[in-house]
């Protein structure tokens, strides 16, 4: 019998591989991160050794220092096709959270991330998000269609039964796929810690604390932690009844209410 | 005929508060079977077409989108007065104003109390010139969107939820004491709590000061019996 961790990344195997036979310009989305790292990673194992599509980057210019040089080992020693997607005049025009957050997320990250799927005419991309880090997110499913505003209809969604998923259409401007939507906090780091894979130093407690999810500079604080190690991660976790997104309740509602909201048209 | 147009006015919570002169004699839930969203422009350009809008309003350009006079049951009557009416007289400075303000809420760059005085300030206006309209015109429609802007930073609030179900209360005391007419008290959605927060939901509510035996009406039922009121007031 298979274990676990098996399991969980052969149905992520499976659904890199479906996305890549449905779709002609596929693309992989790579934060640097645990969870985008591992993705990549997947998408090595699911086709022998080399990522066969470009892996994308949105540098935003406020990352970590620490994340520019993981970003740049890794993809050597991967051998990935890296794309970097980057709004060059908003940063030029001096976009930044002080500008009003939302906005600068927009502008350095959405927008950029438009401008490359116009330009090298994507219809797929890979992301690596899943279901536990937040209520929105729970909501989404494995092939998931998205409109040129990237609008997704999360109330008109199909039940994804018997491995059977949205297939390409005029209809949407691109679709998203999450291969590890069904994975949790805790199976990542399970996963890094069997497969070995290169993790960001950021993820490893200094002086008492650590990241436990990467982002901008600016909007990312560390979460008070002894472990400085994978295997200290994963037993924090592992001991811990705390999720993820922990004391953070009210996040996950207001996140929901942002999504919400835009999509109805009010922000 | 006046209409208050009372944007996410939910009947569970008209119920609760027991809010008898928004309910009138008759009330009940409105469909939206057919709408794909609960937008607020989208319903309320319904309302007053008698036709689903939903695919001739672009999100992007919602709020600037407005109808013209002759697609809209105000052309029955001889004189109407729209106050704020989304997609025909929608007071835009007001409104840009307060979605500006949710959004620096979501930023993180201001408090629902900046928010909210904001809104009650447009609130204030709009009940101003809706009394000044009663009795001058045929057709009266006032719009308020108080219930959903204090509701989506707030509907968990039960005190601050209980203030905006009294205040329009009163204002449908007052239109029904003011007049003998036709009074329609009209949601385009309902709400309910995400947190402290609100979201829309799918239900409407409608009551009128007359039995009209709806059952489930549709927001854009109303459009045919609003007209054939313009009809039996100009014979």
């Amino acid at each position: 019998m298979e274990d676990y961790l098996t399991n969980l990344e052969r149905k992520s195997i499976s659904l890199i591989r479906e996305a890549r036979a449905q779709f002609k310009n596929l693309g992989v989305l790579w934060s640097t991160g645990k969870d985008s790292t591992a993705n990549v990673w997947l998408c090595k194992k699911a086709f022998f050794g080399k990522v066969p599509f470009p892996v994308i980057h949105i540098d935003t210019g406020r990352k970590f220092p620490e994340i520019y040089e993981f970003r740049n080992k890794v993809a050597e020693e991967w051998n990935l096709d890296l794309v970097i997607a980057k709004n060059e005049e908003a940063l030029k025009n001096g976009m930044s959270p002080e500008k009003g957050k939302l906005d600068c997320c927009t502008q350095l990250k959405t927008e950029a991330l438009k401008s490359l799927i116009r330009e090298r005419e994507f219809d797929a991309l890979l992301l690596a998000i899943r279901r536990d880090e937040h209520g929105i997110r729970a909501k989404e499913r494995y092939f998931s269609p998205r409109d040129e505003e990237f609008r997704w209809q999360y109330a008109d969604q199909p039940a994804e039964m018997w491995d059977l998923y949205v297939k390409p259409s005029e209809d949407f401007s691109h679709m998203r796929v999450h291969p590890i939507l069904h994975w949790t906090e805790l199976d990542v780091w399970q996963y890094v810690q069997r497969e070995g894979l290169p993790i960001n130093p950021l993820y490893f407690a200094k002086d008492g604390k650590r990241y436990r999810s990467l982002g901008c500079m600016p909007c990312t604080v560390p979460i008070p932690s002894n472990a400085s190690t994978i295997d200290e991660i994963v037993e924090e976790l592992a001991a811990t009844k705390t999720p993820e997104r922990a004391g953070r309740a009210q996040d996950k509602e207001r996140a929901y209410m942002m999504q919400k909201l835009r999509s109805l048209g009010y922000m | 005929m006046i209409i208050l147009g009372l944007d996410a006015l939910d009947l569970n919570m008209v119920k609760e508060f027991k809010c008898g002169n928004l309910m009138q004699i008759e009330c009940g839930q409105t469909s939206l079977s057919g709408f794909e969203l609960e937008r607020t422009v989208v319903l309320w350009a319904s309302f007053l077409t008698g036709r689903n809008m939903e695919s001739e309003i672009p999100l992007k350009t919602q709020w600037e989108f407005k109808l013209k006079l002759e697609d809209t049951f105000f052309s029955s009557f001889k004189t109407y007065d729209a106050v704020d009416v989304p997609a025909f007289t929608l007071k835009d400075e007001n409104h840009a104003e307060e979605r500006k303000l949710l959004k620096k809420f979501f930023d993180e760059e201001t408090t629902t109390d900046e928010y909210d005085d904001v809104v009650w300030k447009n609130h204030e206006e709009n009940k101003n010139d809706l009394f000044n309209s009663i009795g001058r015109s045929d057709l009266v429609m006032g719009y308020f969107d108080l219930a959903d802007a204090i509701g989506h930073l707030s509907f968990g609030v039960p005190e601050k939820m209980e203030k905006v179900y009294a205040e329009l209360e009163k204002i449908a005391r007052e239109v029904r004491s003011s007049s003998d007419d036709f009074v329609l008290v009209i949601s385009d959605h309902g709400m309910k709590p995400v947190g402290k927060y609100g979201d829309h939901t799918r239900n409407g509510f409608y009551s009128a000061n007359r039995r009209l035996g709806l059952n489930l009406p549709k927001i854009t039922d109303f459009y045919g019996m609003i007209r054939s009121v313009a009809k039996i007031e100009s014979t």
